[in-house]
């Protein structure tokens, strides 16, 4: 088995270096602020304004909130249409393509649009209104990944037959969902919480239109005049985020104590 | 045996057919209020002149050759990216999952993965600059120390080759994490006791891994084609005014400062929407040929 | 008293009181609208970035002055953004309805046109120089620069002088824009000015712009990257042609790592000019008027020339010798805006059509794969 041995190696070695050396040449970048020498001047600078713990706390709270609500969004939906209405399976798909091709302005002017202080539903008009009219965008901008994660790994358990050996035991569907399904595609779930956290801590446009103080719109404010600031913070973002993804990863695996995976 | 679709013997009571409707009523109710409508709610300008007559004039001008041309320079962008971003974020999964590699490499690569995934617009672009421009970091280590002048060599990263190589940098760890969970379902026993009944290994993935993973496959292909329509961040930045993709176009015509036609730009968006949709359902009757072929 | 003396000293008093109240009228006119923008407590402004034009000092100077808080939407935001954010906006009247718009020159009649703002003349409505400005008063110029180049000069050691300059084979693969031509008013205008020594009609210049442009690209000298501070910084793209401010404010924040040069072209000097307007949906008209009132100021138009702006009213503020003589020196010499050319709107509108549809089939066409 060792051919295989060295192809892993080799596939992770070169891609290891195609991902590694755009950050290590932003971070060589970063670190020349000052003529001459490295320094970490670039860096002090960009934490000296305050903003940044509480635009990043708020994104990161965001984060979670929507991780959460969009996994009990897509979940159910994966199953019954896997299970029992796979003839939707190509609408529910095309549904959650669109947020890729959908301008995110576009988005966010029909929220204002529909959402506005003046209609039914006001959630501008208040700011935990807009909190979570951000939240519900964030949703729908993570459902194509978190859609596609979870379809993925609930297709490779054996859905219908847990189901039915659950239904025989008496669980109604809350615990097949909660007891059964979610601990099973739990590396699913991960993968998709990854791809949303990243998305909202990144995310501008629907921050910024709404008029909500999260770390997207921070970035943009350091300036397109900068030069080394924006590196320095583009390095900060990536592994601060990195590392909460840790700390998701971390508190998925403490919470399971049901594998049925290698 | 693995065939986890619908039983063709058996038909559901209609009862668990509402309780299924009922399942999935939440999400269409959340696509249909926070997605569909008020994407529409826009969309219609596509429709509507400046004067908000009702006209098919905007879509017929998607027809000039200029605006047909970016459609297809797009498509191409999209499909070579999607392909290789496919390919190598496959690879990677499968090494980190099946290679024998160390327990630890798994969650590193996943949670770099998912930062990575989203790396993308004017740092993303930065950084490649900061790379493999002409003062790039690699490309001064090519010259200082191998002497090998890289853009003599006919590479140039503000190019189509070049921006489907920055695009990798999402699309790559896109694949990785949407396919891993598929792969963790791949059971060890399974390629055992293939392995004991005499199987090669082009039977295993023939006909027990690949109709387990191949819609999945598929479908995250398809993931990562649209994925990639639909950024404009990235190509503004490296190659904006040389590569004349759609999601600029429409940049220009709703954001920008030069032209202002808002309605040529929702009639723009709604081709990007049609042209996703016929995608999809090509990507339904490939995935659909596939599975009755494995029956 | 005779009745010609008593009509004639009514009418004085009359007259007299008229006076009186006009300029007592001034004042409280000006307090009334600083009551009625407290009241009102925000202000909900778009695209505008700190470090243009230092509206970064202007922002702040307003909310320390009035106390009022200030919602900062989309700091990247073109003025196309601007405008479809007022439209998206017309219902809703929280803090992400903008206000007030800050847009290049050619959007002021379109917003008149399609009912999206409303007039203010402010108090120094006078001093505005009669091309800029709406004569209802619907929008106004606030401030010009001039398109310059931003030259690294660790890495080009000889700056180009001109246009014509860019096209030398020691600037191969050195020179950029600001984003793309079709999308951004500080590219499509450089491509004019490039086209601008040749003289003739817009779109007549326009062309002779792009086929400039097309030169470059093949010979190689053009980068299609888009520039910026960050892009000059680390050497790739070490000569920018931006507005001169921009150029000013990015050789400023680089404190001398990598030094930059900001050379205004000897020919081809286009001059750009932006406007303000109000939202007619705006849900805080008062203090919409009372930044209005801010920025015309002779503080707030100085604050303008801070960021190397020069404001809408830079003639009449050096005439009555307001201009610090420290900031003018920070400037470039008034000579090399002697030439500047403001292409006037319907020059602009003309010359963009040209440059946005010829763009692809004249230069962008090679596709290097």
């Amino acid at each position: 088995m060792n051919g295989r041995l060295i192809a892993s190696w080799s596939v992770v070695a070169l891609c290891g270096i195609y991902f590694l050396a755009p950050l290590i040449a932003t971070f060589e970048f970063s670190l020349r602020l000052l003529r001459g020498h490295y320094s970490f001047e670039a860096y002090r600078l960009v934490f000296a304004s305050g903003d940044f713990q509480s635009a990043f706390l708020f994104s990161a709270i965001i984060g979670v909130v929507t991780i959460i609500v969009g996994a009990l969004i897509v979940t159910p939906t994966a199953y019954w249409v896997q299970l029992r209405l796979p003839a939707l399976r190509g609408i529910v798909e095309y549904i959650t393509l669109l947020p890729l091709v959908v301008p995110a302005i576009v988005l966010v002017f029909g929220y204002i649009k529909l959402y506005g202080s003046n209609s039914i539903l006001p959630l501008t008009a208040t700011p935990f209104g807009s909190d979570i009219l951000l939240m519900l965008g964030y949703v729908a901008l993570g459902l194509p990944y978190l859609y596609r994660a979870i379809d993925a790994g609930m297709r490779s358990i054996d859905v219908k037959t847990l189901s039915e050996a659950a239904q025989i035991q008496g669980a109604g569907f809350p615990t097949i969902l909660f007891r059964i399904i979610i601990p099973n595609i739990r590396s699913s779930i991960l993968s998709g919480a990854f791809l949303t956290f990243a998305i909202v801590i990144g995310e501008f446009t629907l921050a910024s239109l709404l008029d909500r103080p999260a770390f997207g719109p921070y970035l943009q404010l350091v300036g397109a005049s900068r030069a080394y600031e924006p590196a320095a913070l583009a390095v900060v973002a990536f592994l601060i985020t990195w590392g909460c993804m840790g700390i998701i990863q971390w508190l998925g695996n403490s919470g399971s104590n049901f594998s049925a995976k290698r | 045996m693995l065939d986890v679709t619908a039983d063709p013997v058996r038909r559901p009571p209609p009862a668990r057919k509402i309780a299924a409707w009922a399942g999935v009523a939440p999400f269409f109710l959340f696509a249909a209020m926070f997605l569909i409508v008020p994407t529409f709610s826009l969309m219609v300008g596509a429709f509507q002149n400046r004067d908000g007559e009702f006209t098919f004039d905007n879509i017929l001008r998607l027809t000039q050759p200029s605006i047909l041309h970016s459609y297809a320079l797009s498509l191409e962008v999209s499909a070579a990216s999607a392909f290789f971003g496919a390919l190598i974020g496959f690879a990677l999964a499968a090494a980190v999952i099946f290679g024998g590699l160390p327990r630890w490499m798994r969650p590193v690569l996943m949670t770099f993965s998912g930062v990575a995934s989203n790396f993308a617009g004017v740092p993303l672009a930065f950084a490649f600059v900061a790379t493999l421009g002409r003062m790039g970091l690699v490309t001064l280590l090519l010259r200082n120390v191998f002497d090998f002048n890289l853009y003599t060599s006919g590479f140039n990263l503000f190019t189509f080759t070049g921006l489907t190589l920055t695009y990798l940098y999402f699309q790559i760890p896109l694949m990785a994490l949407v396919i891993a969970p598929a792969l963790d379902g791949m059971k060890q026993e399974w390629r055992e006791a293939a392995e004991i009944l005499g199987a090669s290994r082009w039977q295993y993935w023939r006909y027990i891994a690949w109709p387990i993973l191949g819609p999945s496959c598929f479908g995250a292909s398809l993931l990562l084609f649209a994925n990639a329509f639909g950024a404009i961040a990235t190509a503004y930045s490296l190659t904006g005014p040389s590569l004349n993709i759609v999601p600029i176009l429409l940049f220009a015509q709703i954001r920008g400062d030069v032209l202002h036609d808002p309605n040529l730009g929702f009639a723009l968006a709604f081709g990007m929407l049609l042209i996703t949709g016929v995608s999809n359902f090509a990507y339904l009757a490939l995935r659909a040929r596939s599975e009755k072929w494995m029956r | 008293m005779s009745k010609v003396a008593l009509l004639s000293s009514v009418a004085a008093l009359a007259a007299g009181a008229l006076l009186s109240s006009a300029t007592l009228s001034r004042a409280d006119d000006m307090a009334a609208l600083v009551d009625a923008a407290k009241k009102e407590g925000q202000l909900t402004v778009i695209a505008l970035p700190h470090d243009w034009c230092d509206y970064g000092d202007l922002i702040s100077s307003f909310k320390a002055k009035y106390g009022l808080t200030i919602n900062e939407l989309n700091p990247d935001g073109g003025s196309g953004d601007e405008v479809e954010a007022i439209k998206a906006n017309k219902d809703n009247k929280g803090p992400q309805a903008p206000d007030v718009i800050d847009v290049g020159l050619g959007f002021g009649p379109s917003a008149k046109a399609d009912k999206l703002i409303q007039p203010y003349k402010v108090a120094t409505w006078a001093s505005i120089p009669d091309d800029a400005k709406d004569a209802d008063g619907y929008w106004y110029g606030d401030y010009y620069g001039v398109l310059a180049f931003a030259v690294n000069t660790d890495v080009v050691k000889n700056a180009p002088a001109d246009w014509s300059d860019l096209a030398k084979p020691e600037y191969k693969g050195a020179f950029a824009v600001v984003g793309d031509p079709r999308t951004a008013n500080q590219a499509a205008m450089a491509v004019y000015a490039s086209g601008m020594a040749g003289g003739g009609d817009a779109v007549g210049i326009a062309k002779k712009g792009l086929e400039f442009f097309a030169s470059l690209n093949k010979s190689g000298n053009f980068v299609p990257v888009t520039g910026g501070a960050a892009t000059i910084a680390q050497g790739t793209t070490p000569i920018v042609a931006m507005w001169d401010y921009n150029a000013m404010a990015a050789r400023d924040n680089l404190k001398g790592n990598p030094k930059i040069d900001v050379v205004v072209p000897k020919s081809g000097v286009v001059a750009g000019v932006y406007v303000q307007a109000i939202s007619a949906y705006a849900p805080h008209p008062a203090a919409a008027k009372l930044w209005m009132e801010h920025l015309y100021s002779d503080e707030g138009q100085i604050g303008w020339l801070k960021g190397y702006c020069h404001p809408i009213r830079f003639n009449d503020l050096a005439a009555k010798g307001k201009v610090p003589a420290d900031l003018l020196a920070k400037l470039p010499p008034a000579a090399d805006y002697a030439q500047a050319k403001f292409p006037s709107l319907a020059d602009q509108k003309a010359a963009k059509e040209t440059i946005a549809k010829d763009w692809d089939s004249t230069v962008g066409a090679t596709v290097a794969k």
